[in-house]
C-alpha cells in the first residue's frame, strides 16, 4: 500500500503553473528525497499536501485516504521556516502540538534531549537562534511518533555545525524506520540520506527512483593540464571521452563503456599534455541533477 | 471535533501573551473608571446638592436604565478594546505563522474556524461577565442593581460576539496586524457613518441604512435616554432607533453572516 499517492496535482497563480500535473508515489520506509531549483515546486507540492494551501487540480491521498482530514495527526511536518508562538517556551509550544495531535504525555523530556533543548527548554522561543528553532521544529515533528516525516530544508540558513548536526538527527530518525520525505536543494544531503528521489523543475517531475537508478554506474575522471585549450582540442577528439563538462579550467569527463582514467592519462601523456590533476570520481547526483534539470 | 477540547487550545496559547493580556486588562480598567467617572460626573449634573434631580437624564441612574447605561458604557470598550483585541489576535497568527502551522501539526481547517468561532464566543461571555460583575459589584452605579433585564445582558453578549466576530473578519482578510487595526477602526469610527450619510443625501432616504453592521451593533446598547429625549430623536423617521427586535433579529443575521464569511475563509483561502 503506497502512503502517499499523487495524481496530476496542479497549482496555479494566474498563468504561472508552480505545479503542473505532478504524479508521485511515495511508499512506506522511503527515505525519500525531493530536488529541484529553487521555484521549482517542491514548497508548493508539501504545502499542498499539508492542506494550507489548495490545489488547482489533481488529488493525492496519504495512507491509501483511509485517515481522511486527520491523516495529517500521522505525519510531522516542518515546512519552510519554524513557526511557534514566540512568547511560549519549548516546553509550552511542544504541549499545544501534542494537545492539537490528541497525545497525552507526551515524552517531551527525551524529544528535547534527541534534538539538544534540554537546557533551553524554559526559554522563550523568540530568544532560540535558528538553529535551535529548526531542532525544536524537528522535535515537534516528532510528537505523537508519527509513522511519516515532511522535512522541507531542513539545514536551511544552519551554520556548517548545525547542518551536520541536523543531518545526524534525521539519520537517526530515519534509522528507526521511519517515513521521511525530505525536500532540500542540498544534493550531497540527499545523496547521504536518501533511498528515493524525485527531481522536480517548473512544477513538473523529471525522474524518480531509487538513488541508485538515478545515479549513473560510470564513474567520472576530473582532469586538469597547464593548457586548458590544447586540453579540451585534445579531449574532444579523444575516443575514450563519451562527455565533457568544462568547469572553468577543469575539465569533468565521463568515460566510454570499459575505458578507465589510466588510458586517458597515457594518451594524453603521447599528445605531450602534462596533467596537473586527475582524480577519479563516482558520479555524484549533482552532475546527474545538472543534467537533467538542464532539459 | 470537541469545542472545549478547541477551546482550551485557544487558552493555551493566548493566556500567556503579553499583549492579550495588556488588552483583556485595559478593557476591564478602561470600563471600571469611565463607569467611575459617569457615576461621579453624571451624578453632579443631573441631580442637585440635595440629591433631588435637576435634570431630564437624570432618570438613567435609576433601575433599570442603570444597567443600559452600563452596557452603554461597555460598548465603547466592546468596540474599541475587545475590537482591537480580535482584530490582533488573528493577524499574530498571520505574523507569526501559526495559523498554517496548527493545520500542518494536524488540526483541520473546520476545527480552527471553530476555535475561532468557540474563543469569541467565551471572549464575549467572559466580557458579559463582567458587565454583571461591574452591575453587582459594590454599587457603581446609583440606585439598586436590583436584577438585571435579561434583554440588557443578552445585547450585551451579543454586541460583544458581534465586535469580535467582526474584528476577527477584517483581520483575516487583511492578515497584517497594523492595516488591520486601522481598516477596522476606520470602519466603526466612521467609514460606514460617512457611507451612510453619502447614501442618505444623494441616492435615498431610506430607513434601510439604520440596518448597516456597526448601526445595529452599536443599537444593542443604546443610552436610555427618558421617553422625552426618546421622543424627539423618534419624530424623524431616518433618526428613530430600531426596535428592539428589529435589532435583535438584524444583529443575529450578522453574526451568521461573519461566522459563516470566517468559516469560507479558513476554509477555503491559502494560509
Amino acid at each position: 500500500m503506497p502512503l502517499l499517492t499523487v495524481k496530476n496535482l496542479a497549482k496555479y497563480y494566474g498563468s504561472l503553473a508552480a505545479l503542473n500535473g505532478l504524479d508521485l508515489t511515495v511508499e512506506k520506509g522511503q527515505i525519500f528525497g525531493l530536488l529541484g531549483p529553487n521555484g521549482s515546486g517542491k514548497t508548493t507540492l508539501l504545502a499542498i499536501l499539508l492542506d494550507v494551501i489548495h490545489a488547482s487540480g489533481g488529488n493525492f491521498a496519504w495512507f491509501d485516504g483511509t485517515e481522511g482530514d486527520h491523516a495529517r495527526n500521522r505525519i510531522g511536518a516542518l515546512l519552510e521556516t519554524p513557526n511557534f508562538y514566540p512568547y511560549l517556551n519549548a516546553d509550552q509550544n511542544l504541549s499545544l502540538v501534542a494537545s492539537i495531535k490528541r497525545v497525552s504525555n507526551p515524552p517531551l523530556d527525551s524529544l528535547l534531549e534527541l534534538v539538544q533543548l534540554k537546557d533551553r527548554r524554559r526559554s522563550p522561543f523568540k530568544t532560540y537562534s535558528l538553529g535551535m528553532k529548526q531542532r525544536l521544529a524537528l522535535a515537534a515533528c516528532l510528537v505523537g511518533d508519527p509513522d511519516v516525516l515532511v522535512l522541507d530544508e531542513p539545514t536551511n540558513g544552519l551554520d556548517p555545525q548545525g547542518m551536520v548536526e541536523m543531518r545526524q538527527i534525521i539519520q537517526k530518525i530515519a534509522a528507526q524506520g521511519k517515513t521521511i520525505i525530505l525536500a532540500s536543494h542540498i544534493l550531497d544531503e540527499v545523496e547521504k540520506i536518501c533511498s528515493h528521489v524525485a527531481i522536480i523543475k517548473q512544477g513538473k517531475l523529471l525522474a524518480t527512483g531509487a538513488i541508485g537508478s538515478i545515479l549513473s554506474d560510470q564513474p567520472t575522471v576530473e582532469i586538469e593540464a597547464p593548457d586548458p585549450e590544447k586540453l579540451f582540442q585534445f579531449l574532444s577528439n579523444c575516443f575514450l571521452v563519451k562527455k565533457i563538462t568544462r568547469q572553468d579550467t577543469r575539465f569533468i569527463l565521463e568515460l566510454a563503456p570499459g575505458r578507465n582514467a589510466g588510458e586517458l592519462n597515457q594518451l594524453a601523456f603521447e599528445a605531450h599534455i602534462v596533467l596537473n590533476h586527475l582524480v577519479m570520481k563516482k558520479q555524484s547526483l549533482e552532475v546527474e541533477f545538472l543534467e537533467i534539470t538542464r532539459t | 471535533m470537541n469545542p472545549l477540547h478547541l477551546l482550551k487550545l485557544e487558552w493555551s496559547k493566548y493566556f500567556p501573551n503579553g499583549s492579550f493580556r495588556f488588552f483583556v486588562g485595559l478593557y476591564a480598567g478602561s470600563f471600571t473608571l469611565v463607569v467611575f467617572l459617569a457615576r461621579s460626573v453624571g451624578h453632579n449634573m443631573t441631580f442637585d446638592s440635595n440629591g433631588t434631580t435637576s435634570h431630564p437624564l437624570a432618570g438613567i441612574f435609576d433601575y433599570p436604565n442603570n444597567w443600559g447605561l452600563l452596557a452603554c458604557i461597555g460598548s465603547w470598550m466592546n468596540v474599541f478594546v475587545l475590537g482591537t483585541l480580535g482584530v490582533f489576535m488573528i493577524t499574530m497568527e498571520f505574523s507569526n505563522r501559526t495559523l498554517r502551522q496548527n493545520v500542518i501539526f494536524g488540526l483541520t481547517r473546520l476545527e480552527v474556524a471553530v476555535s475561532k468561532l468557540v474563543w469569541a464566543a467565551a471572549l464575549a461571555l467572559g466580557a458579559t461577565v463582567f458587565y454583571l460583575f461591574l452591575g453587582f459589584g459594590g454599587e457603581i452605579l446609583d440606585g439598586s442593581p436590583g436584577l438585571p433585564p435579561a434583554q440588557d445582558v443578552l445585547f450585551f453578549f451579543i454586541q460583544v460576539l458581534g465586535y469580535l466576530l467582526l474584528s476577527t473578519l477584517v483581520g483575516l482578510i487583511v492578515r497584517q496586524t497594523a492595516l488591520a487595526v486601522l481598516g477596522y477602526l476606520a470602519y466603526v469610527l466612521f467609514l460606514e457613518t460617512a457611507c451612510r450619510w453619502i447614501f442618505y443625501f444623494s441616492i435615498a432616504k431610506t430607513r434601510l441604512l439604520l440596518f448597516l453592521p456597526d448601526q445595529v451593533l452599536g443599537a444593542l446598547t443604546p443610552l436610555p435616554v427618558p421617553e422625552t429625549v426618546n421622543h424627539y430623536v423618534s419624530s424623524n423617521p431616518f433618526t428613530r432607533p430600531l426596535s428592539p427586535s428589529e435589532i435583535a433579529v438584524t444583529a443575529l443575521v450578522y453574526l451568521g453572516l461573519f461566522a459563516a464569511i470566517i468559516c469560507r475563509r479558513i476554509l477555503k483561502s491559502d494560509l
